[in-house]
């Protein structure tokens, strides 16, 4: 039976969860071109879905990384369809599975992260160039993808910091 | 004991992806990219993501409070220093543009006699609507910024868009309360242009890049670096006139263009409410297609243009007018 205390552990993590993924989306579309000097923005979507999808994978299905790749799509003005597309081939692909989830460690998640995002991106690539009827701009999404990586880690290290040490071990698909 | 159990709860439960679901969402996406394509979007699409970004711009203008706060605070030290230096400046500019004041009073007053002596009916830059940036998503497929105005305030698609130094981009998709505008330099921008020294014509062909190309410019173009390149108001698009940027010279031998609005942050921006002065030309085909009585449009000529004009100005009816031309309405 579980305990009061895990079921209110529960509804945080999907407050945060929740929470995290809005802020993700609000600050994707944020007008942050407004402070001098910053114009690169990492997928703060994609950060986010990746480590919810290893951290408590039932939060995370199908039809939420779809969702969340068409809110992009609509909020950053892209043809609809082209992030949700490749965030869930992506992770469809490079989730991690088996039963104890996303590893403890820092270097095998930022692998297969790596992983991760030069597929989303590829996917979105090929996807906008088809909707935009022409080529969309390769070297925005090569900064976008270098951005992204760099600021990974930081995020992936205080998602991963919380985690219990019962849970290491890297288990792959 | 118990952690163990419920982290293998998450592994068999959660990490399962339902195939059908999956194969489901796959095949919406494709259909999605497949019919909402910005060349050929359906306006049912175009309601969705109106609609879409109606519901977040709330959202998005709170979150870019602090950003403007954050924005200010750079440019507030860097003058304090410069700042009787900029009031001498500015003092000097004061006095100068008193003369250009006193002659854009005496331009449009003439504008105006010839307006009503052609019966034309321009709308007057003071309605232009001012709005703020809420969202400036960046990405490699479109350079489009939302405002938080829409329908509501009296913007239209199409609609030019200009910030203090000169023209931003137009409205392409209105909301009831925002409306996004794709900027000059996205890869679907198109925009008729002049030289103001010249007159000599070309397309601005947005290319992602900051510098948007100059197009169909001629073998021989009478164009040179540092002109001041304007909307040419062809095709009736967008008004005469509207500062766009200065002509810069590419090794290629090609033209770009550098965008005065560059010069300054688009955070703040007006839409100008343009609507389309019907060319007399186009006027006399309206009255071919059968909505005026032949009688009142006259006899046909092989001048056209010439004779298009007297129509309205001389049968002094207002509501034939209107009938040839119902955007002409104020």
């Amino acid at each position: 039976m579980r305990k009061p205390t895990d079921r209110s552990s529960i509804w945080t993590s999907v407050a945060l969860c929740v929470f995290t993924v809005l802020l993700a989306l609000v600050t994707q579309a944020a007008p942050t071109r407004l402070i001098d000097g910053i114009s690169v923005m990492p997928t703060w979507p994609l950060m986010v879905i990746f480590l919810w999808s290893g951290l408590r994978p039932h939060f995370m299905p199908p039809i939420v990384i779809f969702a969340v790749g068409l809110a992009q799509d609509l909020l950053t003005g892209a043809p609809m369809g082209v992030w949700a597309l490749s965030y869930l081939v992506a992770l469809a692909v490079c989730r991690f599975r088996g039963e104890d989830g996303m590893p403890r460690d820092l270097p095998p998640v930022l692998l297969r992260f790596g992983a991760t995002l030069l597929l989303a991106h590829g996917i979105a690539f090929a996807a906008g160039s088809f909707a935009l009827e022409q080529m969309a701009d390769l070297q925005l999404l090569i900064i976008e993808l270098a951005a992204t990586m760099l600021m990974f880690p930081l995020l992936a290290f205080l998602a991963l910091r919380n985690r219990r040490p019962g849970r290491s071990g890297f288990i792959g698909g | 004991m118990a952690t163990r159990r419920s982290t293998r709860h998450d592994g068999e439960q959660g990490v399962r992806f339902s195939r059908t679901v999956f194969i489901a969402l796959l095949v919406l996406s494709c259909a999605l990219i497949a019919f909402d394509r910005p060349q050929s979007r359906s306006d049912t699409f175009a309601r969705i993501r109106a609609g879409f970004t109606d519901l977040t711009a709330p959202v998005l203008e709170l979150a870019a409070q602090p950003l403007r706060a954050i924005k200010n605070i750079g440019p507030y030290f860097r003058r304090q220093g410069e700042l009787a230096q900029e009031n001498a400046d500015l003092r000097q500019q004061l006095i100068e543009a008193r003369y250009w004041e006193d002659l854009a009073y005496r331009q449009r007053d003439r504008i105006e006699i010839y307006e009503d002596a052609l019966n034309v009916d321009t709308p007057a830059t003071q309605d232009r609507i001012g709005a703020w940036t809420v969202a400036d998503p960046r990405g490699p497929f479109v350079r489009a910024r939302l405002i938080g105005r829409g329908a509501q305030s009296g913007i239209e698609d199409g609609y030019p868009v200009i910030n203090l130094y000169g023209l931003v981009g137009r409205v392409y998709e209105t909301g009831r309360h925002s409306a996004r505008v794709l900027l000059l330099t996205d890869l679907n921008s198109r925009i008729p242009v002049m030289a103001d020294r010249s007159n000599a014509r070309a397309i601005l062909v947005g290319d992602n890049s900051p510098f948007p190309r100059l197009e169909y410019v001629g073998r021989a173009p009478d164009i040179q670096p540092g002109d001041r390149i304007v909307s040419s108001g062809d095709d009736g698009i967008l008004p005469r006139g509207l500062p766009v940027g200065e002509a810069v010279a590419t090794r290629e031998g090609g033209w770009r263009v550098r965008l005065y609005s560059d010069q300054a942050p688009i955070d703040f921006v007006w839409v100008w409410p343009y609507r389309r002065v019907t060319p007399p030309d186009e006027e006399v085909s309206t009255d071919e297609a059968g909505l005026l009585d032949p009688e009142e449009a006259g006899p046909a000529t092989a001048e056209p243009v010439a004779e298009a004009a007297p129509v309205g100005a001389d049968s002094g009816d207002e509501e034939g007018r209107a009938a040839v031309d119902p955007e002409a309405q104020p």
